[in-house]
């Protein structure tokens, strides 16, 4: 799965994305083609190199910062000259243009930072070779053309040209043999450095992509997770996304901690209790930790999952004629299937079957927590049924405490959910003849010292 | 040699042409052939696709474009491959247009090379503040056809209007039409006071009464239906930021209040008022001006239209100057 893939994946990844600064538009195209990571080794190595960046940008002077991110910005797209080159292709004056230019751009990055004391976490090839190919003269200047100094014939042409305008076609025509000539040896050569202008262009894009994803850390308080073998464990976590949108209100986000294993967890809570908020968290990390970006926690220790499932009920899928039933059940089997290979599955699955009636509604979350308390499923699941918990652990968000919600997770040794909706909806200021009503139905009074 | 000298006073030049076959680039080509570039770093481009050999329309011989040595020019990766000139590739944009990416080169001996440059304004703006740290005195803009949004004060500070009997082959007609449009370039820049409260102001319409209040209309465009024109007794200036259209300029006439506007445009490429509606809204004792001016410097004509027809090119010199009070040439003739 590709990062592309799950841009538009309820848990907010777009956000992030979105707050990502990248210089070039080839660094977001290696980015959002990266692949999801599913190795301890691969993750732990992307981490060393965000870490230096991070260290690297915290020493920089921001001058020398701004003249890095400038420098990047000039990365352009060269898959397309590159896989000429490998064809062994002529390349047009444009395209030799494009690889003096990426040859010199990977040169003077490769500078920078080296004076500002970057070790070797990202290497960048050397591309001085290529660059003495295309620069004849020596000016070092990121421009070209087919230089008089590759053959004195032309040069002798070129002279001639001048001289006498009147022949211009005439010699033009001939000086057009000798370039064509020059460039078909020019591109020869350059034929034996395609692999490194290609490492130079990735490399480039690394850099641009570590330092975007560096800064964003420190941006929105982004911590260094690590890797767990077990259990997965957030400390203070927060939704980057809920919580810019709740400070542009003037309110705070209340992080949450949360620990989970192969061992189904159950949360149960109030309406507005922010329990869909946390698995959209849950499914937000475990994507940034798959694909190396900063955690939105305190302490994030992280177990690897190879496939990641996101069930939110109200998806409804019209372009499939599907109701929000219909849509939910599907993505609920495909859970389930994908449960039944030896694969480990992360599944957050957000008050499943809740638009049936309750009755079999809870027959089909107490069936399903069996049959997904088997194999290597993470499940974190919420509901508003009642349900025997069994092997699961059952967490609940403590609730409107002292007249404020607090968002809080406690661990609970039974499935009872809390019933609390009435006195939320007081709180909403609902219609009270309609409330009364419900609380005759239900046999309570009107106890307001419960709120 | 006429008017070469007024175009060096600015940074900028657009050559736009009425109509297809008006002699746009026969006047580049003149203007190109003319310059005083030892003195002088020129940049030549062209807005959208220009510069055939033949015209893709009317099936005509057109003139291919002559750099000379040491000219900056910005054309499309396609047309830069055919090119038929030695030069120094110095940059190649990331925007793309239908023929591909925009290059930027420096002609190393004079050639011939087909021009197609960036193809939107804002692009093209981008574009000539690069060529700035290029050091480049003066930029050149062959503006498309019948796109007179080129020649847009925002973009360039001078510009050169080609026209000729591809336009009308009518002399009274032609004379008549030319004139109008030579009329709205022309049109005033209003007072100091106004420019400083409207300048910033992109969109909407607006009033400024007899105080000197600024009242946003609440209206986007002036071809809006629903635009209400009550509660203006005082006022003395209406700034229209988009397009002044007709219909608008009626209502404004007609409105005893406003009898004695002035209506501000951002400049004269935002005028889209027919000649009649125009000079009735002026009989009447109205008054339309602009934020941003460009300078005029002269009017071309080609007296051959693609059809055939051929003017008396000494007579439609005349009568046009005679309307315009500029001078006019026949660049083929002089």
């Amino acid at each position: 799965m590709q990062l592309k893939d799950i841009i538009s994946s309820p848990c907010g990844i777009s956000f992030m994305l979105e707050q990502l600064d990248l210089q070039s538009g080839y660094a977001r195209r290696c980015l959002l083609d990266a692949h999801m990571m599913t190795g301890e080794p691969e993750i732990s190595a992307s981490y060393d190199v965000l870490r230096s960046f991070v260290a690297f940008i915290d020493r920089v002077e921001p001058v020398q910062l701004n003249t890095l991110l400038h420098k990047l910005m000039c990365l352009k797209d060269l898959r397309g000259t590159i896989a000429n080159l490998n064809r062994r292709a002529v390349l047009d004056d444009i395209e030799l243009f494009e690889i003096k230019h990426l040859s010199m751009l990977a040169g003077d990055v490769r500078r920078l930072l080296e004076q500002n004391g970057f070790n070797h976490a990202v290497e960048i090839p050397m591309l001085d070779d290529v660059v003495s190919i295309l620069d004849p003269d020596g000016m070092r200047i990121a421009t070209f053309y087919v230089y008089d100094s590759y053959s004195d014939r032309l040069k002798e042409l070129r002279a001639l040209m001048r001289k006498q305008p009147e022949r211009q076609e005439e010699l033009f025509a001939e000086t057009t043999k000798i370039e064509d000539e020059i460039r078909a040896g020019l591109s020869g050569k350059l034929y034996n450095y395609a692999r490194a202008l290609e490492q130079a262009q990735s490399a480039l894009a690394m850099v641009d992509i570590s330092i975007a994803k560096a800064r964003q850390m420190q941006q929105l308080g982004l911590c260094f997770p690590s890797v767990s073998a077990t259990e997965t464990n957030y400390c203070n976590l927060f939704h980057p996304q809920v919580k810019d949108v709740l400070a542009k209100a003037g309110t705070a986000f209340q992080p949450v901690n949360i620990v989970f294993s192969t061992k189904p967890t159950l949360i149960t809570g109030a309406n507005m209790g922010g329990k869909t908020v946390v698995l959209k968290t849950l499914t937000l990390c475990q994507y940034l930790f798959q694909f190396g970006f900063g955690i939105p926690a305190d302490k994030a220790d992280v177990s690897i999952k190879d496939e990641i499932y996101f069930c939110i009920g109200d998806e409804q899928s019209v372009e499939k004629g599907l109701s929000s039933f219909a849509a939910e059940m599907k993505n609920i089997d495909a859970v389930i299937k994908a449960s039944r290979e030896d694969r480990k599955i992360l599944a957050l699955i957000d008050e499943p079957a809740r638009t049936t009636n309750p009755v079999e509604g809870t027959a089909l979350v107490q069936a399903l927590l069996s049959v997904l308390a088997r194999g290597s499923v993470s499940l974190v699941m919420t509901t508003h049924y009642d349900i025997e918990p069994g092997e699961a652990r059952c967490l609940r968000v403590r609730g409107f405490d002292k007249g404020v919600m607090n968002y809080e997770l406690v661990e609970v040794h039974d499935g009872e959910v809390p019933h609390e909706a009435l006195n939320i909806a007081q709180s909403l200021g609902v219609d009270d003849q309609w409330l009364e009503a419900a609380r005759q139905l239900l046999g309570v009074s009107n106890n307001k010292n419960e709120l | 040699m006429p008017f070469i000298n007024d175009i060096l006073g600015y940074d900028s030049l657009s050559i736009v042409g009425l109509e297809k076959n008006t002699g746009k680039t026969e006047c580049l080509k003149y203007v190109l052939e003319r310059l005083p570039i030892g003195t002088t770093r020129v940049a030549v481009t062209s807005i959208g696709i220009d510069g055939e050999a033949v015209d893709q329309v009317t099936r005509t011989q057109k003139p291919e474009i002559v750099l000379r040595e040491g000219m900056y020019f910005a054309t499309s990766e396609t047309h830069y491959r055919q090119r038929k000139l030695v030069s120094e590739l110095l940059d190649v944009s990331n925007e793309t247009t239908s023929l591909g990416r925009v290059v930027t080169a420096k002609a190393l001996t004079a050639g011939k090379i087909m021009l197609s440059g960036p193809s939107s304004g804002s692009s093209l703006k981008r574009w000539m503040e690069q060529t700035h740290d290029l050091g480049i005195n003066l930029t050149i803009i062959d503006g498309a056809l019948s796109r007179l949004s080129s020649a847009s004060p925002a973009v360039s500070q001078s510009m050169i209007l080609a026209t000729g009997a591809a336009y009308s082959a009518n002399i009274n007609t032609l004379v008549q039409k030319t004139a109008y449009v030579v009329h709205l370039i022309n049109l005033e820049k209003t007072n100091e006071k106004n420019l400083s409260m409207l300048m910033s102001i992109e969109k909407g319409i607006w009033s400024i009464d007899n105080e000197g209040k600024l009242k946003n209309l609440n209206t986007a465009t002036s071809l809006s239906q629903q635009i209400h024109l009550e509660g203006l007794e005082n006022c003395s200036v209406l700034y229209v930021a988009g397009a002044l259209v007709d219909s608008f300029l009626e209502k404004v006439r007609r409105d005893k209040h406003l009898r004695n506007v002035e209506i501000v445009v951002r400049d004269f490429t935002k005028v889209f008022v027919t000649p009649q509606v125009f000079n009735q809204f002026v009989n009447a004792g109205g008054r339309i001006s602009v934020l941003q001016k460009s300078k005029l410097i002269a009017v071309t004509v080609n007296p051959t239209s693609p059809s055939g027809y051929i003017l008396d090119s000494s007579v439609l010199c005349g009568r046009l100057q005679e309307a315009i009070n500029l001078p006019v040439y026949d660049l083929l003739k002089n």
